[in-house]
C-alpha cells in the first residue's frame, strides 16, 4: 500500500470514527434489545461498526450516519439468522394471526372477583418471563418489533430500512405481537395461573 | 366497503396503534370503534400488551470499555 493510500484511509477512519462513535450508546442498547446479552451485543455492535466502515464511502447523507448504522446493525441479526436457522414452531400462521389472548383470559375468567381481570392477568408475570418470549420471537419479527419500540420508525420507514415492502411490516408486526400473546398463554398455562 | 366486521376490524388494531393507517382504512376502523365497545376493549388490551412488553425489553448499560474495543478493531481493518 502506498503511503498516500494509507493517508486517504487514515483520513476515512477517523472522519469515520467522528461521525460514529457518538452514537454507540445508542448502538449498543439496541444491540441488547435485540441479542438480550451483553457480549452478544458488544459482538454485533463491533461487527457493524466494521462493515459500516467498510461501507463508508457509500454513505450520502452523514446526517443520515444514525439510521444507517442501525440497518446495517439490523440486518446483521437477520443475516446471522439465516445462515444459522434456529428451530422456531410458529406454527399455523393463519392460527397465530386470529389468536387473541384477549378472548381466552375471557373465557378462562382466571380472577373471577377482579376488576381489571385482563390487566391483573397481565401483572401475573415477571420481567424474565417477557424478556424470554421476546428474545424467542423468530428474528423476522422480532427485528421490526424491537425497532419500532425503541426507534419509534413508521412502517415506511421500517420497510425501508430493512428492504422488504410496507405490507410485510405491518404483518410481521401483527404476527410478532400475536406469537407474543400466544407465548404470554403458554407460560400462564405452564405455571397455572390458567387451567392446562 | 361496508362496514368492518369485528374480524376485520382487529386485524387493523396494531397498524392503528402504529399510526400506520390513514384514509379510508382509518374512517373505517374509528367508525367500527365507535360502534363497538367490545373491540374498544381489545384495543385497550392490545395497547397496555405493547406498552407491557416494551417495558420489558432488555437493557443494560453500556461497558466502558466498549468505545476502545471498537476504535482498536477499527484500526486493525
Amino acid at each position: 500500500m502506498s503511503s498516500s493510500t494509507a493517508e486517504v484511509q487514515e483520513d476515512a477512519r477517523q472522519r469515520f470514527e467522528a461521525l460514529a462513535l457518538p452514537h454507540l450508546g445508542q448502538l449498543y442498547r439496541l444491540a441488547v434489545k435485540l441479542k438480550g446479552g451483553a457480549q452478544d451485543a458488544e459482538d454485533l455492535v463491533q461487527e457493524t461498526y466494521i462493515r459500516a466502515l467498510r461501507a463508508f464511502a457509500t454513505l450520502r447523507d452523514p446526517a443520515r450516519i444514525r439510521p444507517w448504522l442501525c440497518q446495517i446493525l439490523s440486518r446483521l441479526v437477520l443475516d446471522q439468522h439465516r445462515a444459522a436457522p434456529r428451530e422456531v414452531a410458529v406454527g399455523d400462521l393463519a392460527e397465530v394471526d386470529r389468536f387473541s389472548l384477549y378472548d381466552l383470559v375471557e373465557q378462562e375468567d382466571p380472577f373471577p372477583y377482579s376488576d381489571s381481570l385482563h390487566r391483573d392477568f397481565l401483572a401475573q408475570f415477571g420481567d424474565g418471563e417477557v424478556r424470554r418470549a421476546l428474545l424467542s420471537l423468530p428474528e423476522v419479527y422480532r427485528v421490526p418489533l424491537v425497532l419500532l419500540y425503541v426507534e419509534d420508525l413508521s412502517y415506511r420507514e421500517l420497510a425501508e430500512l430493512l428492504g422488504c415492502p410496507v405490507g410485510t411490516i405491518m404483518s410481521r408486526l401483527h404476527r410478532a405481537r400475536k406469537i407474543l400473546e400466544r407465548d404470554l398463554w403458554q407460560c400462564a398455562k405452564q405455571r397455572g395461573i390458567v387451567r392446562d | 366497503m361496508g362496514p368492518l366486521t369485528c374480524e376485520q376490524a382487529v386485524r387493523q388494531f396494531f397498524a392503528y396503534l402504529d399510526r400506520a393507517l390513514a384514509g379510508e382504512p382509518l374512517q373505517d376502523l374509528e367508525a367500527h370503534l365507535e360502534a363497538c365497545l367490545d373491540c374498544c376493549d381489545k384495543l385497550g388490551f392490545s395497547r397496555q400488551l405493547d406498552a407491557f412488553c416494551k417495558e420489558r425489553l432488555p437493557d443494560s448499560p453500556m461497558p466502558t470499555a466498549l468505545e476502545t474495543r471498537i476504535r482498536e478493531a477499527l484500526r486493525r481493518h
